[in-house]
């Protein structure tokens, strides 16, 4: 093993934790997408309608509102005007002056109100026609009063003859015109409301043909969300029974081979087949070497239902990289040899220890390695590189191992789903790579466990490069563990 | 003494003497004391705000009291306006201008109405405030208030050249005393 030589992608790789991809939840989060999208459609439909029909409302209420007050107005001025004449009536009615000037005061009363409401009226007007009936109202009435004041002179004066005669000369004509227009101001209120209730009603049926159209948009919108949602529920499902239709299918083809292999030995042992010391010897190793394959299959999906327990304690301790890595390599040194693999090791000096559960990332390690080797196809070449690196993501140094290889590579369609428990990708099955789709979903869950995280960065034909991002030890906190002697050994930095 | 103090002293005092004297001429004077308690006893004579008579003698006045007058210099009609009985406005008037009691003014107009020399029959009302609206109402009418009673509605003319503020008016709301 060359420890000298240089792993240049391993680097790189490392620096990408943008590649890390999310693990088997696509269907979860599309449906609390899609369950968002509804629930803000839902809210802005609603918030259209309520503008709708509040604008309507209003609209209504100033209509009815205008529609009282304007009839309101015109009815007090009509009874003014009635008032004014009629009290000038009364006067002529006696002959008591002090009766008579009470009903002048009262006629000048009444007259007052009209003068005030006509200005009203004017201050008020809106279009030529309001303005052009009000000023000819003002204009009569004033008219009017003129003549109202002789005929109270001349009853207050006592020449009833003569009030008459004024009164039926000029006073019935000119209040007969004061009535015309007050009838003409009436008209213009009626035309006024009926444009109002109209432009209301049009407003009323734009507000309900809106309401039903966004209320048939949202109801589709959601019918086609809750399709969406079940019917990638409905996938989830098939994916899940095919991947643990797989998944039996492969822990039993793993098993079957290494029990193949031991039952043949021991039949060929019972039957006297076997000869001589040194086959016997050969035939209790082939029988211990698949014994132990089985162990480790065990072992791997047994540890994979543990690290889905989260109560599953881990012994956090500070670790020497270096140490670790001699480790594991020792391990797997005997699988690595047979395969004819070179293996390139390059640790940068200096580097701080880092804080995990030494068997744990043990395993990590091993499962990279030796994923390495299986999914190398004809190269024959490992590389693991240990360097520090300040990732923006995890927000601070962390301490990277990378396993780089130089084999079949991973589709990056497929990168997302490597990490999925029971995953194996179509190639690998189709090539006959044995495996538990168990490995990289262990790792993972394994390295997240201990703070830290597994990337992975691959292109097709070309290589890939696993990426174990691990926290560094604070130093002097805990006494730094000693790998070669075992999980709870330690010694003094 | 130095010549300069006296001269300092002589000029301080004048300063301090015409300030003042210019600050008493800048308070306000008191009314003259006959103004308003000699016009409250006295009687203004009121017309219609559109009549454009400003002034009456005593003489003319009598006339158009006692209806020997039936129309204004415009063409308008005289209308008389008495206040009933009991009143000491009436009082005055009946003394003053008519210089007759109630039951001579009675026989004066029934009877002047009677034979045609007189032209108006006065009108009576009840209280100073319905005068003053009926003169109001009417154009040609003419009547009597206390200046208290007055308001912008109707308009006082001058007898002989004088207001009812004046000391020289000749209607009095109470006989004048004895000299």
């Amino acid at each position: 093993m060359n420890r000298q030589s240089k792993i240049p992608t391993a680097g790189a790789a490392g620096h990408r934790p943008g590649s890390v991809a999310g693990s088997g939840g696509f269907s979860r989060y599309s449906s609390a997408l899609l369950l968002f999208l509804v629930f803000c459609v839902v809210i802005v439909v609603g918030i259209v309608v309520i503008h709708d029909v509040r604008s309507t409302v209003v609209e209504a209420q100033e209509m009815y509102a205008g529609s009282v007050l304007g009839l309101h107005r015109i009815g007090d001025l009509q009874y003014a005007a009635q008032e004014t004449r009629r009290s000038t009536f009364y006067a002529l009615s006696t002959n008591d002056s002090n009766l008579q000037v009470k009903y002048a005061d009262q006629s000048r009363e009444a007259d007052h109100l009209v003068i005030a409401g006509v200005s009203e009226y004017l201050r008020e007007a809106k279009t030529p026609g309001e303005l052009e009936v009000g000023k000819r109202l003002h204009h009569d009435w004033s008219a009017y009063l003129s003549v109202r004041d002789e005929v109270l002179a001349s009853i207050l004066e006592g020449s009833t003859k003569e009030a008459v005669d004024l009164d039926l000369k000029d006073g019935v004509r000119l209040f007969d015109r004061v009535r015309e227009d007050l009838e003409d101001i009436d008209r213009l209120y009626d035309d006024q409301a009926s444009q109002r209730l109209a432009h209301v009603a049009a407003s009323s049926r734009r507000t309900m043909i809106r309401v039903v159209g966004v209320l048939g948009i949202t109801m589709v919108f959601a019918i086609v969300s809750v399709w969406a949602i079940q019917r990638s529920k409905m996938q989830s499902a098939i994916q899940l029974a095919r991947l643990q239709t797989e998944f039996v299918a492969s822990v039993s083809h793993e098993l079957r081979t290494p029990l193949t292999v031991i039952s043949s030995a021991a039949d060929n042992i019972a039957d006297g087949l076997v000869e001589g010391k040194e086959e016997i010897k050969n035939y209790g190793s082939a029988i211990r070497y698949q014994s132990l394959q089985m162990i480790d299959l065990v072992n791997e999906i047994l540890l994979f239902a543990a690290t889905k327990d989260a109560k599953n304690p881990y012994n956090l301790r500070p670790l020497r990289v270096s140490d670790l890595v001699d480790s594991v390599l020792d391990r797997t040194s005997e699988l690595v040899k047979r395969a004819g693999f070179t293996v390139e090791v390059q640790i940068d000096p200096d580097l701080p220890c880092i804080v995990g559960d030494m068997s744990a990332v043990s395993q990590c390690l091993q499962n990279l390695l030796v994923n390495a080797v299986k999914y190398s196809g004809r190269s024959r070449w490992i590389g693991v590189r240990a360097f520090l690196s300040d990732s923006e993501v995890h927000k601070g140094k962390r301490v990277c191992i990378a396993v780089q290889d130089r084999g079949i590579g991973i589709h990056s369609s497929e990168l997302s789903r490597v990490f999925e428990p029971f995953y194996r990708s179509a190639a690998v099955t189709a090539e006959q790579i044995h495996g538990t789709g168990l490995g990289l979903s262990l790792s993972r869950s394994l390295a997240q466990a201990m703070g830290g995280d597994l990337s992975v960065a691959s292109e097709p034909e070309v290589g890939s490069v696993f990426v174990l991002h691990l926290q560094i030890a604070e130093e002097h906190k805990l006494p730094i563990a000693d790998v070669a002697s075992g999980p709870d050994a330690t010694v003094k930095k | 003494m130095p010549r300069w103090v006296a001269l300092l002293i002589v000029f301080g005092g004048a300063g301090i003497l015409a300030a003042a004297i210019s600050l008493a001429a800048g308070l306000p004077r008191p009314a003259p004391p006959e103004s308003s308690a000699a016009s409250d006893q006295n009687l203004a004579i009121v017309v219609n705000v559109s009549n454009p008579t400003e002034n009456l003698s005593m003489g003319e006045l009598r006339k158009i009291f006692l209806g020997e007058r039936s129309h204004w210099p415009n063409g308008r009609r005289i209308t008389l306006v008495m206040i009933e009985p009991g009143h000491p406005e009436r009082a005055a008037v009946l003394n003053s201008i008519y210089q007759m009691n109630e039951k001579d003014f009675s026989y004066h107009f029934l009877h002047g109405l009677f034979t045609g020399e007189v032209f108006v029959s006065p009108k009576t009302l009840a209280t100073p405030v319905g005068v003053r609206k009926f003169i109001f109402n009417v154009p040609g009418a003419i009547g009597y208030l206390r200046p208290s009673d007055v308001d912008s509605s109707v308009k006082v003319i001058r007898i002989d050249e004088h207001f009812p503020n004046e000391k020289a008016y000749p209607l009095h709301l109470l006989p004048p005393l004895a000299k």
